[in-house]
């Protein structure tokens, strides 16, 4: 029985089986709570993995290296974020001048206000790089964790986090600062809060979705060149 | 087959984002100058491929899912970051609080003024 356990947990299909499994039941549940801004799909399905690696006596690094023959899928996928991008080219044609003006300054103190933050609070080197790349849509974060290092666990963490936060924190200042255009919500939530600020964005109604993912899109890609080179000139 | 045929071609894109990044040492990941290939190429090719459409909408809903195992982590590393918790939620509360001011003010002060708004403070600068 033992014997049969082990064979098991050593198999790469149980891990992959269980990941789906946990994020399909994530996505369920999630339909069943009403789409809830404050709890992603894919937090309940972690939630739900981390529970069946607990119940199971799975170690999570045993997890994580067979689990790695599907999520070696993330590098094409991510490349395929091009081809988005690409279809959003007539945004960025006609406002290139806002866009030029608001997305590097955005990008950038989106992930200098929270460094600079922790680091007065006397953050670790570790804690700081899993912080800078929060605002930025989790495909390319990872890729920019494995520029700057940290902890991916931590980064990933932050970036859930950050998502939540935004879809607070806009719907609260455009209440405050009357905004109503649906342009400028849907890039604040892209820019700030990668999908999780899309997904809030297309609640609002399909410009401030598109704005969103054209938000999301630039920033990732911008920070993605521009934060790996900042780390390595500030000799972090 | 399309499917398979844009794969292919997302595959070849991430291995010549890998030489490239190789053999300049660049700071970007594979995947990311993979990303900046490709649009380069959709960009002067001026035209989306077909296979690599079907491709790419088949893959990017599955991100979510490949991201998970990662976020999974997080319920593991709670008391490896024992003393950290309080800097590193104070700031991205405040961290994000302050980005989405700033990028809202920004938006507002060069966004040209939508056709249907009446915020006068939404002119072009």
């Amino acid at each position: 029985m033992s014997e049969l356990h082990a064979s098991l947990l050593g198999s790469p299909i149980l891990a992959i089986a269980l990941t789906l499994a946990a994020y399909l039941g994530g996505v369920a549940l999630f339909e069943k709570l009403g789409r809830p801004s404050w709890c992603p799909a894919v937090l309940i399905g972690a939630l739900m993995t981390a529970a069946s690696l607990w119940l199971l006596g799975y170690e999570y690094a045993d997890y994580r290296r067979n689990v790695a023959w599907i999520t070696l899928l993330l590098g094409p996928a991510t490349v395929a974020l091009a081809v988005p991008l690409y279809q959003q080219r007539q945004h960025i044609y006609t406002l290139w001048k806002p866009i030029l003006c608001c997305l590097p300054l955005a990008a950038v103190l989106a992930a200098f206000y929270s460094v600079v933050i922790a680091w007065l609070l006397g953050a670790s080197p570790v804690v700081l790089a899993s912080l800078a790349p929060k605002s930025v849509t989790a495909p390319i974060a990872i890729g920019i964790y494995e520029q700057i290092g940290g902890s991916l666990s931590l980064m990933l963490g932050g970036l859930l986090i950050t998502g939540v936060l935004t879809t607070i924190f806009v719907s609260l200042f455009a209440r405050l600062l009357k905004i109503t255009d649906k342009r400028i919500l849907g890039f604040a939530l892209g820019v700030n809060g990668h999908a999780i600020g899309i997904v809030r964005a297309f609640e609002l109604g399909p410009t401030a979705g598109a704005f969103a993912s054209l938000g999301m899109s630039l920033t990732g890609v911008f920070t993605a060149i521009f934060l790996p080179l900042v780390w390595r000139l500030l000799g972090l | 087959m399309k499917l398979l045929r844009g794969f292919l071609w997302l595959l070849g894109f991430q291995l010549l984002g890998h030489a490239v990044v190789e053999l300049l040492s660049l700071p970007i990941s594979h995947a990311m100058a993979g990303l900046l290939l490709l649009l380069a190429w959709l960009v002067a090719a001026r035209r989306l491929n077909e296979s690599v459409a079907t491709a790419s909408q088949a893959l990017i809903p599955l991100l979510a899912m490949l991201i998970m195992p990662g976020v999974v982590g997080v319920f593991f590393i709670i008391e490896e970051f024992a003393g950290h918790w309080t800097a590193v939620m104070v700031a991205l509360a405040v961290g994000t609080c302050l980005s989405v001011l700033t990028t809202l003010w920004l938006m507002r002060r060069f966004m040209p003024r939508e056709t249907s708004s009446c915020d006068e403070r939404g002119r072009q600068a």
